[in-house]
């Protein structure tokens, strides 16, 4: 049996695969992708009111970096910090990367994750709140961070929905390696 | 300058017959109160054993010249409790209504309501002005300034504001004492009757926080709001609602009635006050916007 | 004689919730506008009014209904802000306006007569003289019954009456009688009242201390966790307190509300509709928890037996434990 808060955790070769060193190009990249989502689905951000401004730090505890989040419509900005710059924010939120992703398609609950303290919260909780309920509604896909639309975007969902539930997979079935890893 | 009348609410605890002849004899013959709330508010449960004491003591009080209101259960829930509600409806007295359930018999007559019943702004008043409310006393979280926008927006009714004792804030199905002492509401044995201010409740860093009285919550604290008698005359607040406590509730009248008039200072009447053996700190956020627990008198 | 068959009430707190709760089988879905107008007022939660639009068309066009939870009490001087969200629900073509306060049931009486009114459970009433009030002040067609009557409460209450019923099934119990509580203002300056909200997020501190995680409500400690171990939310009454020399959860345990298996009793008690509580909860949770409801409800209307609610949600029930509340006497 699994213990408690064994939440599965990125295997070892998978962790590889990201890159380790802060400030490559996937922080430009992001915020690309959230202000053309911005452009796209403006109300979505709406329902963020006052906390659009707010600093949201993620930080994925089996990566060697955290991202830096402000999710102001077509003003977003993502940035790839170092976990030190990561305490310099409204809101922290820590947890294993595929439970991060799980909670931002849906697949997982927010609350039932932190309750369980599966996911670690710090800072002003009404942030989170405001950010986890635009989440809720937003339904978002793959795609949709990507910008990508018609059958293109239908293969890119179910290529990274599936690839990321055989990640799920592989880590729950090894949650031990992947601890250690 | 007009008259800032004071109104002694209702006994929230459960307060043996001797104990209420004793405190109402008291109010009857010393305290400078207009008005007397008589009643038990809290518990059916409790009726039995204060119902015969109330013909003396109302007795007692209009013949010392005071004004005697009757208030009606918070929650009737029982045939006989919703019954005891109808019946006081009847009385030619003033009512005090507490819950939706005495609307019906007493609407057309001149009432109270009190601070159980949810009036938070100027339409709901009018509703229940037209149905016969004279006196308003509202929800306890109210402020001030608030109840100052609704007085002054309905000057065909009097508002009145809760100024000393334990804020009542909260009812319940369930009895906290029966569930302290490992007892069902139904057989309760009365172990209320222990804490005639109420037993305190404090959080796990010993914080004092709450007061659990049967069914009721209250604030650990108390609330001592002692406005200066000019503000309440600019916002058209006539009356101030003084909820008994344990505590000498005669001396409690004199200080609020000073106040009143003008003879003693706010920050007087709170230092009189806080000499009092009270069962809590005084507090007044609520009537200032803030929450209820907070201090914002500065004395 | 057949009764009619009863109607599952589901919560939305954001429009994906509204699609998912159509889809699981939800008769009605009850939601709100974002704003202090509605009782689960917390941050990016709720509906515009262009949501609520389209979330009435998309329930309509699937065969549900949709109510509008306007179920506070108008802030003084602010009555008109009250008023135009009934205005725009009845505008946007929504089933009921749930609602409370005098002003607003008053307001929706004499300017919307089409749409239904009904009696929120913030309006606390359990009796036949207050209800029969509400009936002849404003028409209201049915009552949200407080939290806090037992099944044979319900049942001589829905014989002494002719409005319908609406009991809540599952979900955040309240032990206090609701629209009656001001526990949360006392220590937060804001309450389910006046603002909609108990409890409110921004006050809500998790302090990592020797003894464990603090769980604190604007600075008074509500509960402690060892570490490592599930937390919970802050919610005043749901707290660990010391009184009379013990501690415990005096007002309540940290426990939620499932009457699954009293399904066929609240029917035989005469009680039109079944509301689930938690307008705050995910799309996930509601879901699964409609899909549940709606099995269980069709079982017991096809005379079967009452199908093993509690198994069904075993994964919501995760952690929580679960009582069927004051519908039990021993409750109290």
């Amino acid at each position: 049996m699994r213990p408690l808060n064994a939440e599965p955790m990125l295997p070892g070769f998978v962790r590889h695969l990201f890159p380790t060193v802060a400030g490559l190009p996937l922080g430009p990249l992001l915020t690309l992708s959230l202000r053309a989502l911005a452009g796209r689905r403006p109300g979505l951000f709406e329902r963020l009111g006052e906390y659009r401004s707010a600093c949201f730090v993620i930080d994925p505890v089996d990566l060697a970096f955290a991202f830096r989040v402000v999710p102001d419509g077509q003003r977003s900005s993502v940035r790839v910090v170092s976990k030190d710059e990561a305490a310099q924010s409204d809101v922290l939120i820590k947890g294993p990367l595929l439970t991060l992703l799980g909670l931002l398609d849906g697949t997982l609950d927010g609350d039932a994750m932190f309750f369980s303290r599966i996911i670690s919260i710090s800072g002003r909780t009404e942030a989170v709140l405001a950010l986890r309920n635009t989440i809720e509604d937003a339904e978002l896909r793959p795609a949709d961070l990507l910008g990508l639309r018609g059958s293109l975007a239908r293969c890119v969902d179910t290529g990274v929905l599936g690839a990321l539930g055989v990640a799920r997979r592989l880590a729950e079935n090894n949650p031990s390696e992947a601890r250690k890893a | 300058m007009s008259e800032i009348a004071l109104t002694l609410g209702p006994v929230f605890f459960h307060w043996p017959p001797d104990r209420l002849l004793d405190f109402y004899r008291r109010i009857a013959d010393e305290a400078p109160i207009e008005r007397v709330h008589l009643g038990e508010v809290v518990c059916g449960k409790r009726m039995p054993f204060s119902d015969p004491a109330w013909p003396a003591i109302i007795e007692r009080l209009e013949r010392g010249g005071k004004q005697v209101v009757l208030s009606t259960l918070a929650a009737p829930a029982t045939v006989r409790e919703r019954r005891s509600v109808e019946d006081l409806c009847a009385d030619d007295r003033l009512v005090e209504i507490n819950d939706v359930s005495g609307l019906p018999s007493r609407s057309g007559k001149p009432f109270v309501t009190g601070p159980f019943l949810n009036v938070y702004n100027e339409a709901s008043a009018k509703f229940l002005i037209q149905l016969g409310a004279q006196t308003i006393c509202p929800p306890v979280e109210l402020s001030f300034a608030a109840i100052g926008v609704m007085s002054l927006k309905c000057p065909e009714a009097e508002f009145e504001i809760f100024a000393f004792g334990r804020l009542p804030l909260a009812l319940s199905g369930r009895c906290y004492h029966a569930r302290i002492h490992g007892l069902h509401k139904d057989s309760c044995q009365f172990t209320c009757e222990k804490d005639p201010d109420g037993l305190s409740v404090d959080t796990l860093d010993d914080q004092q926080f709450l007061a659990v009285n049967g069914v009721q919550t209250l604030s650990n604290q108390v609330q001592a709001f002692c406005p200066a008698p000019a503000a309440l005359a600019a916002k058209g607040v006539r009356r101030l609602r003084l909820s008994p406590q344990t505590c000498d509730m005669v001396e409690v009248a004199r200080i609020y009635r000073r106040l009143a008039d003008g003879k003693e200072e706010p920050k007087d009447a709170r230092f009189a006050l806080s000499c009092l053996d009270l069962p809590g700190i005084l507090v007044d956020g609520y009537a200032h916007a803030r929450p209820g627990w907070q201090v914002t008198a500065t004395a | 004689m057949t009764m009619t068959r009863m109607e599952l009430v589901c919560p939305a707190g954001t429009p994906a919730t509204l699609r998912a709760a159509v889809q699981a089988g939800a008769d009605a879905v009850y939601c709100g506008f974002r704003d202090e107008t509605n009782a689960r007022n917390f941050p990016g939660l709720n509906f515009s009014r262009d949501e609520l639009a389209e979330g009435v068309r998309f329930a309509h066009d699937h065969g549900s209904k949709v109510l509008v939870a306007i179920n506070t009490f108008a802030r003084v001087d602010d009555v008109d802000t009250w008023k135009k969200a009934a205005d725009s629900a009845a505008e946007s073509g929504a089933d009921a306006i749930i609602a409370a306060d005098f002003a607003v049931l008053d307001h929706v009486a004499r300017n919307h007569k089409q749409i239904r009114l009904h009696l929120s459970v913030q309006a606390a009433a359990a009796t036949p003289e207050a209800i029969g009030f509400y009936a002849a002040q404003f028409g209201i067609r049915r009552v949200v019954l407080p939290r806090v009557l037992s099944l044979q409460e319900i049942t001589a209450l829905n014989r002494a009456i002719d409005v319908e019923t609406e009991a809540f099934v599952f979900g955040g119990l309240c032990v206090m009688i609701e629209g009656r509580c001001y526990l949360s203002s006392y220590a937060t300056g804001k309450s389910p009242n006046l603002n909609g909200v108990c409890s409110p997020p921004e006050m809500v501190s998790y302090d990592e201390e020797p003894s464990g995680t603090t769980a604190r409500l604007s600075g008074f400690t509500i509960d402690r966790y060892e570490r490592g171990q599930p937390v919970g939310y802050p919610t005043l009454c749901k707290g660990k307190f010391k009184a009379d020399g013990k501690t415990s959860h005096l007002f309540e345990d940290p426990v939620s509300l499932n009457a699954g298996g009293m399904i066929s009793g609240l029917k035989a008690a005469g009680v039109t509709a079944l509301k689930i509580e938690g307008r705050q909860r995910g799309k996930g949770y509601v879901s699964e928890v409609v899909r549940a409801f709606r099995k269980a409800v069709d079982a017991v209307e096809k005379g079967g037996d009452a199908i093993d609610v509690d198994r069904l949600l075993a994964g919501q029930s995760e952690g929580a434990r679960q009582t069927a509340g004051a519908y039990e006497k021993k409750w109290r």
